[in-house]
């Protein structure tokens, strides 16, 4: 294991909570009792913190994650990956959001996304980073509130996984065709 | 020698057409001039960086698709043209999307958001766009960067729809509303672009809707065309020597996948 992944939430650093607790939580987010919960019942009962509605692109995402059967929701077992998954990122994102704004700006994200460790030749620009807060930050206030950091650390998890599978010798250079390059970017989005 | 990579690459047929829409059009803000492009684009219009490529064939494998013909004349015909608007419909704006803009904005807002235009399109088989495609079209067409599109800029999204159904119909030879992975890559080479068929299958497989049996409705065949020439694009900017091969680093990967994909 060469060095770890520095976009993945990092693991077991909440407790499992309580079964009770989460079959409490379970039900109440289905609202159709269908025994899976869907896109918009999760996206319903997440809040980013800042009154607008959760972005259904990391809605997506996240349920695509967990759903194993690819049944367009999670059942309870795979709602607890879910339910972890947001608890993880959301004490990393309080961790940073020193103010309590529900939103973190540039040097503050750079700083969490660099938090998990991160191999020397993966280093990233501050420009870089200009250009994330820029394409994620959907309520156009140059921060990133908690459901747009998530969706951007998702992304990036995606291509830096894709990108490695290329970088054999991990040097942080690729040598790609035509159709690989649409390949990687096509399979991730 | 040189890679072809299709799409009127180099100098080919009929280049995307590359102005864009507005001055503030985002994530899709291809270079107006590649230096790649050939000809100016031919159907000219000014929202066309996205539009709908001719029929380039010269770079797709094999005969390439059915004879064209039936969007051949497509993409020309509706931009700003003096259409014959009755009242209060703006020059330039095409008469049915203004109807629809109408209907769709019922706040009466003179903007449209992400859940509003939701509500103005549909796949054949009556589902809503994807979540993913109508961000994508209004990050092209949003030029004030607000999230929402005015009337001249879901007019230009209107034209842009209707040409890309043009070819979905096209290519959807059994009518069955999905275009399967082999219809996807009689489409792409069609469009002038090199991929094996094993490329489209892959894509299809991807982007099939969960439950449903493979092949991709409109909506995703929009996006996936766009995306398609958006990326292309980015290759295209790095493989200056055009060997169809590119180095790239990590972190240059990233920024071309994030600016250019969403």
């Amino acid at each position: 294991m060469a060095y770890h992944s520095p976009y993945r939430a990092p693991p077991h650093m909440n407790a499992p909570p309580d079964q009770g607790f989460l079959w409490n939580i379970f039900q109440r987010v289905d609202k159709d009792r269908s025994g899976v919960i869907s896109d918009s019942e999760l996206q319903q009962a997440l809040s980013n913190g800042t009154w607008t509605p959760f972005n259904p692109v990391t809605v997506r995402s996240i349920i695509s994650m967990f759903d194993r059967e690819n049944k367009g929701g999670v059942n309870f077992n795979e709602f607890a990956g879910v339910w972890k998954y947001i608890t993880d990122w959301q004490n990393i994102f309080r961790t940073y959001d020193r103010d309590n704004s529900g939103f973190i700006d540039k040097n503050e994200l750079k700083q969490a996304l660099t938090g998990f460790g991160e191999h020397p030749s993966y280093r990233l620009s501050d420009q870089f980073y200009g250009t994330l807060i820029d394409k994620f930050d959907r309520q156009r206030k140059g921060q990133v509130a908690f459901d747009d950091f998530i969706q951007c650390c998702i992304v990036l998890q995606r291509l830096t996984d894709v990108f490695r599978r290329y970088d054999t010798d991990q040097d942080g250079w690729i040598q790609v065709s035509y159709e690989q390059y649409l390949s990687m970017v096509f399979n991730i989005v | 020698m040189s890679f072809n990579y299709g799409q009127g690459y180099p100098g080919g047929g009929n280049p995307p057409p590359s102005a864009q829409y507005g001055g503030n059009y985002g994530a899709y803000g291809a270079p107006p001039s590649a230096p790649y492009s050939g000809a100016p684009g031919p159907t000219g219009g000014p929202y066309g960086a996205y539009g709908v490529p001719g029929q380039g064939g010269q770079y797709g494998h094999g005969p390439g698709g059915p004879p064209g013909g039936s969007y051949g004349g497509y993409g020309g015909q509706a931009y700003g043209g003096p259409h014959a608007s009755a009242g209060n419909i703006p020059p330039g704006v095409n008469p049915e999307a203004y109807q629809w803009f109408q209907s769709v904005d019922t706040d009466r807002s003179g903007f449209i958001n992400l859940k509003e235009l939701k509500q103005a399109l549909v796949n054949s088989n009556w589902s809503a766009f994807n979540d993913e495609t109508c961000l994508m079209m209004i990050n092209i067409f949003d030029k004030t960067r607000s999230g929402r599109i005015d009337l001249f800029g879901f007019s230009a999204l209107w034209d842009f729809m209707q040409r890309w159904r043009a070819i979905f119909q096209q290519h959807d030879r059994d009518r069955s509303g999905c275009i399967s992975g082999m219809e996807l890559q009689q489409a792409l080479a069609q469009m002038g672009y090199n991929l094996s068929p094993q490329f489209s299958e892959t894509v299809v497989q991807r982007f099939t809707v969960r439950g449903m049996r493979p092949g991709i409705q409109l909506d995703r065949f929009i996006q996936v065309c766009t995306q398609l020439q958006s990326m292309t694009q980015v290759f295209r900017e790095r493989d200056t020597a055009m060997t169809g091969n590119i180095r790239i680093s990590y972190e240059d990967f990233l920024s071309g996948a994030i600016t250019r994909l969403m």
